[in-house]
């Protein structure tokens, strides 16, 4: 039973920009395909045409040799294509079986019978009759994978399933994947991680600014050849010099402690750690051990002991974050369009929120627009932001550009200390060279960082010491010379 | 001082006769809202429910026509609220208190040509079995068969909407659209069909009021009830059941202190007046504190516009 998936000259232009322009492709099963390209190279329209959420101006799709007219998502479904979205299409509030019985013609018992059958195969646990809120991001993802396997397809697409996936999940992902592909249903795998790309698929298509670029056997290419392609240049590799090791401290934590009282929440058990100028504080950690919680301590949403935090020699533990900048902090949070700016404020709107009293932005209560403009021009242009519009929406920037706005306001105020979380999660790599080139920067003027991040090529990459975070301890802190990745892994994962 | 076993069974059914128009209109109410709709016109499609159905009463002589065409008044007030959140996209705030003024405004307009009309007498089921029990006697029978149809109306609501595949149709709406509309589920179709429910159980909600608890037409004789019955979807967290017990509550204080008025008891008017809205909502904010099932219940998408991009 053979599979062929054909996408003819298919074309889709929105008014200033052309999404797809005249793509062909064609995919066989038994191989694992990846659609590989930067944010915005027209990958994720492609795979909407494909799953009928969006219909092309112009081309055609051909499965076994037979038109399909894609003009709704049941209408893909009907034509046996299965597609995981990036962004789940779940429904939060529904339990698991709900969510999958939802779309489905089979009576309860034998639609039972069938997740049964499916989960015990693929080695799936998950308790139907939770709601889908109580999940974490792997198991939800199952949940979506089920509710296209039930309807066992010929086609499943995975549009860049690992960016909410801890690693542990995504090697479960991956040898799940292998295994449909070994039954026959064909797959393309959207992504723009190049090293997923190369543990595991067997084809890659490169798209960029809407145009497919290269069509290759994944044995001709290596990561860099794909990068170069993906971005359209060749990219300088960084590496981070060594620092000078100064024994100038600039902030000490002592006996912090946090209880919360969310249950979903992650409490601190006495975190001890100090960093000097110049330096980098990488934190690893899986997602969820109290990353979130640390961060909002250090920032200041959660105040604690006065005690517990000293930095250039005054206690700041009880201060908010306003005050804390006063100090000469700066904070970039991990949620970039819900922590860090205001989506539906204008970019130098968004600058101004952070600098209430540092600056003179506002003159006896009223703002100085003028000169918010300005400086808003100077972190544009300081910090490579791909626009001149300064009263454009944030929510219309790109993650990238809207993450290079963010550090910038932080960046210009000069601080002594930044405090990052995660500060390229779901970035291009354009724009996640510029971040580290960036980050490289501070330390070589002796400023510090602490880099709290879910990605260890990321940590080991910047990072003078790294230490590990599990269910809310730290690990002892190590030189960032004597860690591998295997160790940090070992460490991640809860073991001594 | 022997008080007679009857007259408290007479209590009660006249507590759970004012509780009826709550109870329908909050659970169209609540079907509307689980599809992610925030109608705030209540109070004027109940009003104009009123209007239509003593309207109709007296001029075509037909209860049946007039109880279905009260339904149909509010079905069609109703389908004004979808045509502009669904179809033009307004918004829901705006638009429902848009609709309660232009229903409250043409009510009077049309109503005024029945004020002082005396109504028709409702035929009411079982009157002789009423004395034939003490107690429940008076409460189970010689009723409407709207008062019937209020109070098995949260029980089948709460069916319809665990146990059927168009409540769970209805409740993924209202957590997500976007993934319903990617799921295949026609989302505006399903809002439309809960914003006209809603409307018909409001437009009978009204027609009880003026063919049944109060036969006659006064001008705004709603009085705020719509409010409340917002208020107590809300309230009950979207919980059918919830809502029984806080109209039951609600009625029950509302005649309690007329009693106490009527007996002279020295508290403020204006505070007995007050106190069944403040009670109702607090004991349906104690009854309902688990944040995780108000997480559950809550329809994440109320109020929000929902078009389709392409």
């Amino acid at each position: 039973m053979n599979t062929t998936l054909k996408i003819s000259n298919v074309t889709k232009i929105y008014p200033g920009c052309v999404a797809n322009d005249n793509v062909s492709l064609e995919f066989n099963s038994g191989k694992i395909y990846a659609l590989l390209g930067e944010n915005g190279a027209g990958k994720s329209t492609l795979v909407k045409i494909l799953s009928g959420v969006i219909i092309p101006d112009e081309g055609k799709i051909y499965l076994n040799e037979n038109n399909l007219k894609l003009n709704s998502p049941l209408d893909a479904k009907k034509n046996d294509i299965g597609m995981v979205f990036q962004h789940f299409n779940l429904f939060e509030t529904l339990s698991v079986f709900e969510n999958l019985i939802i779309d489905s013609d089979e009576q309860r018992e034998s639609l039972k019978e069938k997740i049964d059958t499916i989960m015990k195969k693929y080695n799936f646990s998950i308790d139907l009759d939770i709601p889908v809120l109580n999940l974490s991001a792997g198991q939800k993802q199952k949940v979506e994978i089920i509710r296209c396997l039930i309807r066992s397809p010929k086609v499943l697409i995975m549009d860049e399933p690992t960016s909410v996936l801890t690693e542990q999940e995504t090697s479960e992902l991956f040898s799940s994947l292998k295994k449909f592909s070994e039954e026959g249903i064909l797959i393309i795998y959207i992504t723009h991680k190049l090293k997923e790309v190369m543990q595991l698929c067997d084809e890659v298509a490169v798209m960029r600014r809407g145009k497919l670029v290269s069509v290759s056997e994944i044995e001709n290419e290596n990561i860099e050849s794909l990068a170069n392609k993906m971005v359209g240049q060749n990219l300088k590799t960084i590496k981070k010099k060594k620092a000078k090791t100064s024994s100038d401290q600039l902030i000490k934590i002592t006996n912090l402690n946090f209880t919360s009282e969310d249950p979903f929440e992650t409490n601190l058990m006495d975190i001890n750690f100090s960093v000097n100028r110049g330096e980098c504080l990488g934190i690893a950690g899986i997602s969820g051990n109290g990353q979130s919680e640390l961060f909002q301590v250090l920032s200041g949403e959660i105040i604690s002991e006065k005690n517990s935090i000293k930095f250039n020699n005054n206690y700041i533990g009880d201060l908010n974050p306003q005050e804390r900048r006063e100090y000469l902090m700066a904070f970039s949070p991990e949620d970039r369009l819900e922590q860090a700016a205001i989506p539906q404020m204008k970019i130098f709107e968004n600058v101004a929120l952070n600098n209430f009293k540092s600056s003179n932005f506002f003159n006896n209560g009223l703002i100085n627009e003028n000169k918010i403009k300005e400086h808003s021009k100077k972190i544009i242009s300081d910090f490579n932001v791909n626009t001149d519009n300064i009263d454009l929406k944030s929510q219309f920037l790109s993650g990238g550009n809207l993450q290079k706005l963010i550090i910038g306001r932080e960046l210009i105020t000069s601080p002594d200390l930044l405090i990052c979380f995660n500060p390229t999660w779901g970035l291009d790599v354009g724009a996640i060279n510029y971040i580290h080139e960036t980050l490289i920067e501070i330390n070589e003027q002796n400023k510090s960082i602490i880099l709290i991040s879910t990605d260890t090529d990321e940590l080991l990459k910047l990072s003078d010491k790294i230490s590990v975070i599990h269910k809310g301890k730290l690990s002892k802190i190590m030189n960032a010379e004597e860690v591998t990745s295997e160790k940090l892994g070992i460490l991640m994962g809860g073991a001594n | 001082m022997i008080i007679d076993i009857n007259f408290i069974g007479l209590i009660i059914a006249s507590i759970m006769a004012s509780a009826v128009p709550l109870i329908l209109a909050s659970c169209g109410e609540l079907i509307t809202e689980r599809s992610g709709v925030l109608n705030l016109g209540v109070e004027g499609m109940m009003i104009i429910g009123a209007i239509s159905g003593f309207a109709l009463m007296t001029v075509t002589g037909s209860l049946i026509i007039a109880i279905f065409g009260a339904m149909l008044a509010g079905v069609l007030i109703s389908t004004i609220f979808a045509f502009l959140t669904q179809t033009l996209i307004t918004n829901h705030v705006a638009t429902g208190l848009a609709l309660t003024i232009f229903g409250i405004g043409i009510s009077a307009m049309i109503g005024k040509n029945f004020v002082g009309i005396p109504g028709k007498e409702f035929p009411v089921l079982y009157e002789g079995l009423k004395d034939t029990i003490p107690l429940l006697g008076p409460i189970l029978f010689g009723h409407s068969i709207v008062f019937y149809f209020a109070f098995a109306l949260p029980f089948i609501t709460s069916y319809f909407l665990k146990k059927t595949k168009i409540g769970l149709i209805v409740r993924a709406v209202g957590d997500s659209p976007e993934s319903a509309s990617n799921q295949g589920i026609n989302v505006r179709l399903v809002r439309y069909a809960c914003i006209l429910y809603g409307g018909a159980m409001s437009g009978l909600a009204g027609a009880y009021l003026s063919m049944i608890y109060t036969p006659q037409w006064i001008e705004n004789m709603t009085g705020g009830r719509g409010w409340i019955a917002l208020a107590l979807v809300v309230f009950s967290t979207w919980n059918p059941i919830k809502i029984l017990i806080g109209a039951m509550i609600f009625g029950g204080l509302t005649i309690i202190q007329f009693h106490m008025q009527a007996i002279g008891v020295r508290i403020p008017v204006q505070f007995l007046t007050a106190l069944p809205y403040i009670v109702t909502i607090i004991v349906l904010v104690v009854i309902s504190r688990d944040s995780r099932k108000i997480r559950l219940s809550t329809p994440s998408s109320l109020g929000k516009s929902f078009h389709k991009d392409n």
